[in-house]
Parts: C-alpha cells; sequence; structure tokens
C-alpha cells in the first residue's frame, strides 16, 4: 500500500512538472473553469430572484447541489484525468510498457496523471459548500450519510472511468466515451426533482447520476428515504464489480496495436 | 526459462464492406493466424536470435511471452510462471526493451524516469547508483541523463531507454528492435551494451531485429520465424554451414592493374580500386587464390561467409 502511494505520488509529480512548462496553458485552463463555474452559479441566483423554491428546494439547497456536483465533478477530474490521455496509449502501442510494471496498471492509466490544476478550484468549491451548508438545518446523522454518499459517489466515477477504459482498449474509442459520460453526468448540476419521469428514473436506476450528484445533497437536507440509500450502496457495488470484469475481459482481448 | 508449447495467436480483424449500415449492423471478421502451433524451450544465460519478416509472428511470441498478450491457445511457461497472470515476482524479472516505444517522461530529464523505475521495482538506493552508474559507464552517456528527454536524438533517446528498462537488472531481457533507425555508430553502441549486459548480469536474452547484422554478431542461437510457424531452431553457424553457398575472396590491391587481368582470373562481383570481390563456390577458392597469387599484386585477401542477409534470404527461399 505504502510503495503504492509512493508511485502513485511520484507520477502526480512528473504530471504536474509536465503540466506546469506550459504556463500559459495553466492561465487559460483556469480562466475557462472560473468563467464557467461563475456563469452557471449566476444561472442558479437568476432563477431565485423569480422565484423562492426550485422544485421544493431553497436557494442555499440548490446552490449546494451545485457546489456538491462541481467538488464530485473536479475531484474525479484530478484523479483521473490520465484517462483522457488513454487512447494516445492504446493506439501507440504503449500500454505494452504499462502493462508489463510490476505494479497495478490502474496506477498509470486511471490515477497516473493528476492533474494538479483542478485542485485548485476545489478550494473555493468546498468553502462555497460549506457556507451553503451552513445555512441549511440538518443533524449529525445527515451529515454522516452525505460523507457516505459523497465517497460512494466517488466510488461509481471510478467505475465508470475504468468503463471507459476497458471500452478504450476493446474500441481504441476514448474521446467520445468519456464527453458522453460527462454529459449525461452534467445533468446532476441540479436536484433530479426537476426531471419529469421516465428521466428520473433512467437517471437514478440505470445511469445512476443521480445517486452520484442528488443523493449526498437529498440525505444532508434530510429528503432520502432509507431503501434509497441502501440501493446506493448496493448499485455502486454493482456497478464496480462490472467494471473490474469488462477490465478483465478488455486485457485479454488487447491485440497490441502498432507493433 | 520458457516453455511454450503448441503457442497459437488469432486476432480478429474487422472487414470494411464498403456500406456504412453492414459495416455497423452487420459486421464481418477476419481472423488472422499471427502465431500458428509453436513450441520452445529456452534456457537461462542464452542469446537467442528471434527473426522473420514483417508480420511473421516475431514480436507477438515475445508478448505472449512477456504477459502482454493472452494467447488463444497453447500452454506457455516463463520463470515457472505462466506470464499472463501478470505476478509481480515474475514481472520484477524481465524487461522489454521496444526500440519502436518510449516509456520515459518527454519533457523531462531521464534521471526523472529512472527515480521512477527505482520505485516501482523497489530498488535499494545502493544498487541504485551502482547500476545507473555501470549502465551510463557502458553505454558511455553521462552528460545526456541530465537533459529533457525531448531534446535527445533517436539513439541518445535508445540509450536512456536501455538504462531506464535494465535498472532493475532482469532476469530475462526481450530486445525487440532494438537498433531500428539508429545509425551505425548508435547500432554498434547498442549490440556492444547488449553483450556486455548479458555477460555480466548472466542474463538471458532474445533479440528481434531486421538488422541481421544484430543478430549475427550477438546471437548464437537462431529461430526463424515465418507465417506464425518456425522454421529453423538451431544454432547460427549451422545455418551459415548449410545455407552459405559462396563465399567472399575480398583483395585489397598494392598496385592498380588492367581490368583484363582481372576479369582473366574471374569476373569480379566488385571491382574499384583498390578493392576487389569475388564470389566464388567453396570448391573454386584454392584455384582462385593460386590465380590471385600469381597475378595480383596485394596487400591483404580474405576469404569470408557471405552475408548473413544473403544466407537468410536463401534459406527463406528454400523453405
Amino acid at each position: 500500500m505504502k510503495r503504492n502511494f509512493t508511485i502513485f505520488l511520484l507520477f502526480a509529480k512528473n504530471a504536474f512538472r509536465t503540466t506546469s512548462q506550459g504556463r500559459i496553458g495553466v492561465f487559460l485552463f483556469l480562466i475557462g473553469k472560473i468563467v464557467r463555474f461563475v456563469f452557471m452559479f449566476y444561472l442558479i441566483f437568476f432563477i431565485f430572484q423569480r422565484t423562492r423554491f426550485l422544485k421544493g428546494y431553497s436557494f442555499e439547497q440548490a446552490a449546494l447541489f451545485y457546489l456538491v456536483f462541481n467538488l464530485i465533478d473536479t475531484i474525479s477530474q484530478i484523479l483521473f484525468r490520465e484517462v483522457y490521455r488513454f487512447r494516445y496509449l492504446v493506439t501507440s502501442g504503449a500500454l505494452d510498457m504499462v502493462l508489463l510494471k510490476p505494479h497495478h496498471p490502474f496506477l498509470r492509466v486511471l490515477v497516473g496523471g493528476v492533474d494538479i490544476l483542478d485542485l485548485f478550484l476545489v478550494i473555493p468549491y468546498g468553502v462555497l459548500a460549506i457556507i451553503a451548508a451552513s445555512h441549511v438545518v440538518t443533524t449529525p446523522l445527515q451529515i454522516g450519510l452525505f460523507i457516505l454518499l459523497f465517497i460512494n459517489a466517488l466510488w461509481i466515477t471510478t467505475s465508470f472511468h475504468i468503463i471507459v477504459l476497458a471500452l478504450g482498449i476493446l474500441t481504441t474509442e476514448v474521446d467520445h466515451t468519456i464527453m458522453i459520460y460527462r454529459d449525461i453526468v452534467g445533468l446532476g448540476r441540479f436536484p433530479i426533482e426537476i426531471y419529469k419521469e421516465p428521466i428520473r428514473g433512467i437517471f437514478t436506476f440505470i445511469i445512476p447520476v443521480a445517486v452520484m450528484m442528488s443523493f449526498p445533497v437529498q440525505a444532508l437536507v434530510g429528503k432520502l428515504g432509507g431503501t434509497l440509500i441502501g440501493f446506493s450502496f448496493v448499485i455502486s457495488s454493482c456497478i464496480f464489480v462490472g467494471s473490474l470484469f469488462l477490465w478483465n475481459i478488455a486485457l485479454e482481448k488487447y491485440q497490441s496495436w502498432g507493433g | 526459462m520458457i516453455s511454450a508449447k503448441h503457442l497459437k495467436k488469432i486476432y480478429r480483424t474487422h472487414i470494411r464492406q464498403n456500406n456504412i449500415l453492414k459495416d455497423v449492423f452487420n459486421r464481418h471478421y477476419k481472423e488472422h493466424i499471427a502465431v500458428d502451433d509453436v513450441s520452445f524451450e529456452i534456457d537461462e544465460n542464452e542469446l537467442i536470435g528471434f527473426i522473420g519478416p514483417n508480420g511473421a509472428g516475431k514480436t507477438t511470441t515475445l508478448k505472449m511471452c512477456a504477459g502482454i498478450l493472452h494467447p488463444t491457445s497453447g500452454k506457455l511457461e516463463v520463470l515457472n510462471t505462466n506470464p499472463f497472470e501478470k505476478k509481480h515476482s515474475f514481472l520484477k524479472q524481465i524487461a522489454f526493451v521496444m526500440g519502436q516505444r518510449n516509456q520515459l517522461i518527454w519533457d523531462l530529464p531521464a534521471t526523472d524516469s529512472f527515480i521512477l523505475q527505482k520505485t516501482i521495482y523497489e530498488i535499494g538506493d545502493r544498487e541504485y547508483k551502482k547500476t545507473v552508474s555501470h549502465l551510463i559507464d557502458i553505454l558511455k552517456c553521462k552528460d545526456l541523463v541530465e537533459k529533457p528527454i525531448k531534446t535527445l536524438s533517436l539513439g541518445e533517446r535508445m540509450k536512456m531507454e536501455l538504462i531506464a528498462g535494465l535498472l532493475h537488472t532482469p532476469k530475462l531481457v526481450f530486445f525487440d528492435e532494438p537498433t531500428i533507425g539508429l545509425d551505425i555508430f548508435s547500432q554498434e553502441a547498442i549490440r556492444k551494451f547488449i553483450r556486455e549486459y548479458q555477460y555480466v548480469y548472466h542474463a538471458t536474452v532474445i533479440l528481434t531485429s531486421h538488422y541481421l547484422e544484430d543478430v549475427k554478431r550477438l546471437a548464437k542461437r537462431l529461430i526463424i520465424i515465418n507465417k506464425g510457424k518456425i522454421l529453423y531452431d538451431d544454432s547460427l553457424s549451422k545455418i551459415i554451414e548449410q545455407y552459405s553457398q559462396e563465399k567472399q575472396i575480398k583483395i585489397t590491391l598494392s598496385k592498380p592493374v588492367s581490368d583484363k587481368i582481372v576479369y582473366d582470373i574471374k569476373k569480379p562481383t566488385h571491382f574499384a580500386f583498390p578493392q576487389i570481390v569475388f564470389t566464388v563456390k567453396p570448391s573454386e577458392i584454392p584455384e582462385i587464390i593460386k590465380k590471385i597469387s600469381a597475378l595480383l599484386p596485394f596487400s591483404d585477401l580474405t576469404v569470408e561467409d557471405e552475408s548473413i542477409e544473403t544466407i537468410i534470404k536463401t534459406f527463406f527461399e528454400k523453405n
């Protein structure tokens, strides 16, 4: 475990040193992210200038949904940035060199390119989320459930990224898969209640966007029942097992392109 | 060390039908047998040349031995384990150095990649310093390790690849086209390195190369593969003896001579003062040398086998 963590830190350090070489790129990247965040936040603010509640949620609660979404999304981008570069590894055959190393390949292909730039954005998101949460009436149990469901959401994003990697090996297609994933997950910016059935059901039970993005805040404000909390952990476990199964199949089918 | 029995690898590729609907909804696939019922044994401390034309199945066989590819069928045991299980204890004992693959961090100096390998392979500080310094000495590249990889030439980068790949002093090394694209000086440096590495670390080395000179200079045993099947598995000297039908007599003249005198001996395959080359059958050698001694003023005379390329070409024509 300690060795894996040391390798992870070395990969992260090297990724940061590589990224920081293009200073203009770093500047534009951060500006783009901040502008997008501010615009979306303004949209929520604009909506609440015209109404006091959004599907029964106050401004602070709706803002909390948006901020928790940003936290989960940004943490997954910090950790799994390397997935976005996976296609090159497969098509160039450089994945061979990864598979030959005496560590789990996920250390390199899943979390081997930690994006430090996004780390700078997590801090303001976190501070704003704490401020929004301080305006919400909650209990220690609800806070505990929020933390568990937040970790559960990160577990589901991990599984989704493993599925993207497996599909990358099987089809050499990564870019579109990851974009589809991001577009679908992006629908979780707002409380799941704003969508009508059957969309809401699909985003809860088939593509668990709601489990990832809405359930933690719903638990925090006391609007999530025990059955759905239990369901969250069952579905995340199923997706995780399924993603590992698909990864192992992909390794068996791997053809080592470009040799 | 390696035991391969009836090894087979089939690749499945999609056939395009020039019809987008059929390509999406009714795909047709073609099976390509890359390795077909291959069996061989490799012992410790051997240096083996693995050769064959493009697409013969060399790299696929090696990649199965290293655990990168999963064999379609057959039994494979490398270092007493199934390589595809990718046990860390197994991976720590092998290395795969590919001339066409890069494992170094492009934007950073090679030392950063070396430190990463040190951590991955759990190499102690003292052992790391000793091995790096030894490998740098053999390759004479001390001034390169602190330069960003992207600023190095292909040959220089290959030297850094070799150090990064062999830092953990593996028992079994696969070299896949290690000299591809390199100039003759770099090729020679890499060959020298492979020879010395095998000698010092008692490693088993399997080498594939399109430059047959690499194989001739390094390997004692030769495995020739074509269309996925092993056609030859024996000593290099035996194939030279068996398939070298002609010898080359190379002469360095000490004075210019007329064309007529040279052509009276035998039509040369190359004649440009001071060099003359006659290609002869082994039985003709005594007679030709007698004539040369009588008619030509020369400062040097050597009798050589045909080039390894010609021998292998003859082998393929006859098989």
